[in-house]
C-alpha cells in the first residue's frame, strides 16, 4: 500500500464510483432477485407463493445436487493441477534458452482458449465419439483395440474425460497470465542464477515462483471460481449424463429452471452455489496463503519470535538481578 | 351462392400463389425433399376440384385489411427457421403461411422472433417467467396446465369454436392443449408420429424376414444375424435423454399398460409405479442392456448420428420421429436404398398383452395468444385471425400437397402425385396404425426430466426400473402438490 | 552485459555439458512442438472438413477432402435470414467498446484497490471477488426480469453492462495482482517531483502495466466475441443480433450436418482469429515487453 501519497478521498471515489455501481447492478441485482425468488414456490409465470425455507430444505437432502457439487471440487483440484500446472511448465519451456520459435509457441498455445465453448465441446464431442472418433482410431491403430469404449457413456470416467478439454482449452490462458508475470522478472535475475550454477528446475522453484506468487495466486483463484460455475463445454458434451454422472452445480440449476420449469428451486440452487463457491474459494486462499508462504519466511517468523523471547527473558533475568 | 363462387375464386388463386411461392422461392424448391417437382402441379390438381365440391370455403386468402381493425405491431416467436424448414413440411408451411399473412396486412407489423428450438425453449420459460410473452407463441403440450393456471395465457375455447374452420378442426389434436375443459392454444405445424421404426427391407430380406419383425423375440434373432455381418440391428440416440422417451417408452409403455393409465395420468390420478408400467421400464432395460439390438453408443450420440448410421447401412433399422423420416428420405434422395427403406410400428414385447400396433402421434406445439396481448380487442381479433390461418386449410393444404402431412385441419391428399416413400409414411402415420398419445405433450416438464436422466442410467444397467418409477412418481406427487 | 556472458560461459562449458544440453533442447522442442500442434489441429481440422459435404464427412471424418466443396459456406451466405455483415457490426462494436471499457476499468479499480488504503478497500475487493462466483446459467431469469423491467434490454448498448461488468473481477484481480509486483518507488518518485495521483496514474503506471493490460483485452475480446448466453436472453430485435446468436438463428432443431456446423463456427469465429493472427506478434510483444526493471 502507498504510504508516502495518499489521493484525496473524493477522488478514489471519483474513480470508483461508475465502475462499482455498474457492476453491483449488473451483477448483484440478480443474485439478490434469487435470494428473494428462493424463498418462493415459482413455477416460471406471474405466480409465486412464499415457502419460507423449504427449497433450501429440499436443496440439503437433495443428492443430485451434492453429487453435482463434488463434481465440481472434482474438477476443480483436476484443473487447477492440469490448466495451471501445466501452463506454468510450458511458460518455462516457452522461456528456455534452447527454445526455437517462442512467438509460434506463445500464438499457437493461445488459440483453444479464443474458441467458443460450444466449439470445444463439440470437438471433443468427435474426438470421444465411439464409432468414428480419433481416440478410438488411436487405439485401433496402436493395436489395443479392446480398449476401445463408449467413451462418454462410461460414469465412472465421464468427469474425467469431460475435464480434459477444460484442461486443454484453458492451458492457453493461463500460460498467457503467466507469461505476462514472468516478462516481469528482470532477466538479469535469471541469468546472474544462471551463472551461480542453478538449475533449471531450481530456477523456476527458488527464483520464478516466489516472484510469481501474486499472479499464481490469482490464477488458481479464477480457476477454482471458474470451475466451482463450469457449464458450457460440459453441457454440449454430455448434458450431465449419462444421468447424473457428469452433472455440475450450474447445469443442475439450469436444469430444474428450464427443464423443470421450478424457478424458486432454481433460483434456491444459484444461491447454494454461490455460498459454497464462496465457502471453496475462501477455504483455498487460506491454504494458499499457508503453502504460499516460503518455509524460509515461516522459520524466519519461528526465529524472531525465538529472539524476542530470549530478550524478554533477558530483560526479565535482569531486573530479576537489579 | 356469390359468396361461394368467390370463396372458391379466392382459394384457387391463393393455392396456384402459394404453390408458384414454393416454385420460386429457390430454399423450398431446392432443399424439399421428394415432393418438390411434384408438388405446385399436385397442388393444383388436388386443390380446385376439393374446393368446387365442398360445401364449405375450402380455404380462404388471408382476411384483407379491412377485415381487422388493428393496426400496429404483432410480436411473435417460433422456432421455424430457415433451416428447420428445409424438409420439414410443417416448418415450411409455417413460414410460408405466416410470410402469406404479413403480405396481406399492410399495416400490421409482425415483430418475428425466431430462434432455434433449444434456444426458443429456453428464451419462452424465461418470458413467460418474467410474464413478458409475446403476443403469439407456440405452446407446449405439457406447459399448457401450468401456464394457464397463473393466468399467462388467453382462453381461445371460444375462438376455436367459432372459427370459420371449426367444423375442419381434428378436435383429437386439441387435447394437449386443454386445461379445465378450455383450450388454450390452436394445435401447431404437422402432427406425426415419434416412434417410427424405419428399416431396409433388403436387408432384413436377407437375414431371412419379408418385413419387419413384429415381436422382439425376432427381432433378437434377426440381431444374431446382423452382428454377425458387424452390423447394428436397430440404430438408436439417446444422448439429449428425450429421445428415448418420446421414440420409444412412450410407445413401448401402451403395450402393457393400454391407455387407460396415461390417461390416469394426465388427469392427476395415474401412478409411474403401477406393475404395468415398471413391466414397461423392465423391458426396455432389457432390450437395451441385456440384448445386442441396439448400437453401444446409443446413450452418447443424438437420434441425428443414429439416423446417419442408418442412411450409411451401419445399422439395418432406426427408430425415431416423424421428422427423422422426413430427414432420411431427403438424405437418401436418388438412392436405391430410398426404395427399400420402409416403416413398422415398435415390434410387440413378449410379455405385454394390452394393446398392438400402436404409434403416438400428435402434434406438441399449438399455437397460442398471451393474456396480455387480449387486452385489446382489435389487437385479440387480429391475433386470433393470425392463429387461424397459420393453422387453417391453407396450411394443411400446402403440408397436404407439397409433403403428404396433415395439420390441425383435416385436408385431402392426393397421394398418387408422392413417391412411394411419402405415401408409406402417409399410411403409417394417418391410415394403417392407431394412434396413441406422446406423454411428454402432457403433464409437466418436472416430471418428465426426473423419468428422462433416470433412465439413460437405467438402460446402462445402472439403475433398476422400480427405483426410476419411485423417483418419477415422487416428481409427479410434488407436480400435483401432494 | 550478463547476457554476453552467460553465453560465453555456455560456450566455454565442457562438451559433456553441451551434449546435455542439445539433448535437452531438442526434448524441450519437440514437447512444446506437440502442445502447439494438439492446439492447432482441431482448427486445421475444421478447416478442411468444412470443404467437405456431410456424406463424405461421416464416412471418415479425419482425412483430408478429396472433392474440396464451398458449398457449406455459400448455403450460409446466402441464407435470407442471416445478416452477416449487420451481426458483425454489432459484434464488433459491443466486443470493442466492451474491452476498451473493461481495460479501462479494471486498470483503476485494480490499481486502485492494490495501492490506496482506504476502508472500504478490502470489502470491495471481496466484493469483486463474489462476481466471479457468479452462476449466470441458473441466473437468466433473474437477469432478464431487471433488464426488461427497467427498459435496458434490446439496446445497442445493452450487452456491454454484462460483458463489462462479469469480466471485471477476473481483469481487476490480474492487474491487482500485476501491480503488487511493481516497486512502490515508482510512485514515491513520482510524488516527489509533485505529480498528481492521476498524472502518476495515466502517466507513469499505466505504460508499466501494459503487459497485463494487453492480457486483459486479450482474454476479453474472444470472451465477448463469443458470448451467446447473454444475447441470448437481452436481445430480441433482429437488427442487433451478434454473430454468435444470427448462428445460431438458423440451426435447424434436429439439424447434423457437421461439416455445415463447422462451417459456421468457423465464420463465426473468423474475424477474431484473422485479427488474433494476423497481428500475433504485437499482442504477444505487448504482453512480455514493458517489464519492470527491478
Amino acid at each position: 500500500m502507498l504510504k508516502s501519497i495518499k489521493p484525496k478521498g473524493w477522488v478514489v471515489a471519483a474513480y470508483l464510483a461508475v465502475p462499482v455501481a455498474l457492476y453491483v447492478f449488473t451483477v448483484f441485482a440478480p443474485l439478490l432477485a434469487a435470494l428473494f425468488y428462493s424463498f418462493f414456490e415459482w413455477k416460471g409465470g406471474p405466480v409465486k407463493t412464499f415457502n419460507g425455507f423449504a427449497n433450501y430444505a429440499q436443496l440439503f437432502s437433495d443428492e443430485v445436487f451434492w453429487s453435482s457439487f463434488w463434481h465440481n471440487i472434482f474438477l476443480v483440484i483436476v484443473c487447477i493441477i492440469g490448466q495451471i500446472g501445466l501452463a506454468f511448465i510450458v511458460v518455462l519451456l516457452i522461456n528456455s534458452k534452447v527454445t526455437k520459435l517462442q512467438g509460434i509457441h506463445r500464438t499457437f498455445g493461445f488459440f483453444p482458449s479464443t474458441i467458443s465453448a460450444v466449439c470445444i465441446g463439440f470437438i471433443w464431442q468427435m474426438i470421444y465419439d465411439s464409432k468414428r472418433g480419433l481416440l478410438n482410431y488411436f487405439l485401433e491403430k496402436i493395436g489395443r483395440g479392446d480398449l476401445k469404449k463408449v467413451w462418454l457413456n462410461e460414469p465412472g470416467l465421464v468427469m474425467l474425460l469431460v475435464s480434459i478439454p477444460l484442461i486443454w482449452q484453458f492451458i492457453g490462458y493461463y500460460m498467457v497470465i503467466l507469461l505476462s508475470a514472468v516478462s516481469s522478472i528482470s532477466t538479469e535475475v535469471l541469468e546472474s542464477a544462471e551463472i551461480d550454477g542453478a538449475t533449471g528446475i531450481q530456477r523456476a522453484r527458488y527464483i520464478v515462483l516466489p516472484l510469481i506468487k501474486n499472479t499464481l495466486l490469482v490464477c488458481i483463484t479464477l480457476c477454482v471460481a471458474g470451475n466451482m460455475k463450469a457449464f458450457d463445454n460440459i453441457y454440449v458434451m454430455t448434458a450431465g449424463g449419462p444421468g447424473y454422472s457428469s452433472m455440475v452445480m450450474a447445469m443442475y440449476g439450469y436444469k430444474v429452471s428450464f427443464e423443470q420449469s421450478n424457478l424458486g428451486y432454481g433460483s434456491c440452487i444459484s444461491v447454494g452455489i454461490f455460498i459454497l463457491a464462496l465457502a471453496v474459494i475462501g477455504g483455498s486462499q487460506l491454504l494458499m496463503n499457508y503453502c504460499m508462504t516460503d518455509r524460509y519466511d515461516r522459520e524466519e517468523a519461528k526465529r524472531l519470535k525465538q529472539i524476542e523471547k530470549e530478550r524478554q527473558q533477558a530483560i526479565k533475568a535482569r531486573k530479576a538481578k537489579a | 351462392m356469390k359468396k361461394k363462387a368467390v370463396s372458391i375464386l379466392l382459394a384457387t388463386a391463393m393455392v396456384v400463389t402459394l404453390a408458384g411461392c414454393g416454385g420460386s422461392d429457390p430454399a423450398p424448391a431446392a432443399e424439399a425433399p421428394a415432393a418438390t417437382e411434384e408438388a405446385p402441379a399436385a397442388a393444383e390438381e388436388a386443390e380446385a376440384p376439393a374446393a368446387a365440391e365442398e360445401e364449405a370455403p375450402a380455404a380462404e386468402a388471408p382476411a384483407a385489411d379491412g377485415e381487422l381493425a388493428y393496426s400496429g405491431d404483432i410480436s411473435i416467436m417460433h422456432f421455424s427457421t430457415s433451416e428447420e424448414s428445409e424438409g420439414n413440411g410443417g416448418s415450411d408451411g409455417f413460414r410460408t403461411c405466416l410470410a402469406n399473412w404479413q403480405d396481406a396486412h399492410g399495416n400490421i407489423t409482425l415483430n418475428e422472433e425466431v430462434l432455434a428450438n433449444d434456444d426458443y425453449k429456453t428464451q419462452i420459460a424465461t418470458r413467460a417467467a418474467a410474464d413478458d410473452l409475446p403476443d403469439v407463441f407456440l405452446l407446449q403440450g405439457m406447459n399448457t396446465i401450468s401456464w394457464s393456471d397463473q393466468g399467462l395465457v388467453y382462453d381461445l375455447t371460444d375462438a376455436i369454436k367459432n372459427s370459420p374452420y371449426a367444423d375442419q378442426y381434428n378436435m383429437d389434436y386439441l387435447v394437449p392443449f386443454t386445461a379445465g375443459g378450455k383450450y388454450y392454444a390452436y394445435p401447431a405445424l404437422t402432427g406425426g408420429t415419434c416412434t417410427v421404426v424405419i428399416y431396409d427391407e433388403a436387408m432384413w430380406k436377407e437375414a431371412g424376414f419379408d418385413s419387419f419383425p413384429t415381436t422382439w423375440a425376432d427381432v433378437e434373432k434377426a440381431a444374431e444375424y446382423f452382428s454377425g455381418q458387424g452390423i447394428d440391428t436397430i440404430a438408436f440416440g439417446n444422448s439429449g435423454q428425450w429421445q428415448l422417451n418420446s421414440c420409444f417408452v412412450s410407445c413401448l409403455g401402451y403395450q402393457y399398460t393400454g391407455t387407460q393409465w396415461f390417461s390416469d395420468i394426465i388427469a392427476g390420478t395415474g401412478n409411474f409405479e403401477d406393475p404395468n408400467f415398471v413391466a414397461a421400464l423392465t423391458e426396455t432395460q432389457r432390450l437395451f442392456h441385456d440384448t445386442n439390438i441396439f448400437n453401444t453408443d446409443f446413450n452418447a450420440i443424438s437420434n441425428e448420428d443414429a439416423r446417419e448410421y442408418y442412411i450409411s447401412g451401419e445399422a439395418a433399422a432406426f427408430i425415431g420421429g416423424n421428422w427423422d423420416a422426413s430427414y432420411i428420405q431427403a438424405n437418401l434422395e436418388g438412392d436405391p436404398k430410398k426404395d427399400t427403406t420402409k416403416f413398422a410400428v415398435l415390434p410387440q414385447a413378449a410379455d405385454a398383452t394390452k394393446y398392438e400396433n400402436f404409434q403416438n402421434i400428435g402434434l406438441g406445439y399449438g399455437m397460442a395468444i398471451s393474456a396480455k396481448a387480449a387486452s385489446d380487442p382489435d389487437k385479440l381479433a387480429a391475433c386470433i385471425d393470425l392463429c387461424q390461418y397459420l393453422t387453417g386449410p391453407a396450411f394443411s393444404e400446402f403440408v397436404g400437397a407439397n409433403y403428404a402431412l396433415a395439420g390441425f385441419c383435416s385436408s385431402d391428399v392426393d397421394l398418387s402425385a408422392f413417391d412411394q416413400y411419402t405415401q408409406d409414411f402417409y399410411n403409417f402415420s394417418y391410415v394403417d396404425n392407431k394412434g396413441c398419445e406422446i406423454y411428454d405433450s402432457y403433464v409437466d416438464g418436472s416430471v418428465w426430466s426426473v423419468l428422462n436422466t433416470e433412465m439413460q442410467e437405467m438402460v446402462n444397467g445402472d439403475k433398476d426400473p422400480a427405483t426410476v418409477a419411485a423417483d418419477t412418481q415422487a416428481a409427479y406427487k410434488a407436480y400435483l402438490g401432494q | 552485459m550478463a547476457k554476453e556472458m552467460a553465453m560465453t560461459k555456455v560456450e566455454s562449458s565442457s562438451t559433456g555439458t553441451k551434449v546435455k544440453r542439445g539433448i535437452l533442447g531438442v526434448i524441450i522442442n519437440f514437447a512444446l512442438w506437440f502442445f502447439s500442434l494438439t492446439c492447432i489441429f482441431p482448427l486445421i481440422w475444421m478447416l478442411y472438413s468444412s470443404l467437405k459435404t456431410k456424406r463424405v464427412f461421416n464416412a471418415d471424418i479425419a482425412g483430408l477432402p478429396k472433392e474440396p466443396t464451398l458449398a457449406n459456406y455459400t448455403k450460409i451466405l446466402s441464407n435470407k435470414d442471416y445478416h452477416l455483415m449487420e451481426s458483425v457490426g454489432n459484434s464488433a462494436r459491443t466486443t470493442i467498446l466492451s474491452v476498451i471499457l473493461i481495460v479501462l476499468i479494471a486498470f483503476v479499480v485494480g490499481y486502485i484497490l492494490s495501492r490506496i488504503d482506504f476502508p472500504l478497500n478490502k470489502p470491495l475487493y471481496v466484493m469483486f471477488l463474489m462476481g466471479m462466483l457468479i452462476p449466470i446459467h441458473s441466473l437468466m431469469v433473474p437477469i432478464y426480469i431487471i433488464f426488461s423491467k427497467l427498459g435496458l434490454s434490446d439496446h445497442w448498448y445493452t450487452l456491454l453492462m454484462p460483458y463489462v461488468s462479469f469480466a471485471l473481477p477476473m481483469s481487476i484481480f490480474l492487474v491487482e495482482g500485476f501491480v503488487k509486483g511493481i516497486p512502490i518507488e515508482l510512485e514515491e518518485a513520482a510524488a516527489i517531483d509533485g505529480s498528481s495521483f492521476s498524472k502518476t496514474l495515466f502517466g507513469i503506471i499505466l505504460p508499466v502495466c501494459k503487459p497485463i493490460l494487453v492480457t486483459v483485452a486479450i482474454i476479453n475480446v474472444f470472451s465477448c466475441w463469443n458470448e451467446f448466453s447473454f444475447a441470448l436472453i437481452l436481445i430480441k430485435q433482429r437488427a442487433l443480433y451478434t454473430v454468435p446468436l444470427g448462428l445460431r438463428q438458423f440451426t435447424g432443431q434436429f439439424s447434423s450436418d457437421y461439416p455445415k456446423i463447422m462451417a459456421a463456427m468457423l465464420m463465426t469465429m473468423a474475424p477474431i482469429v484473422i485479427f488474433y493472427f494476423a497481428f500475433s506478434k504485437q499482442i504477444i510483444k505487448g504482453m512480455v515487453a514493458g517489464a519492470v526493471k527491478g
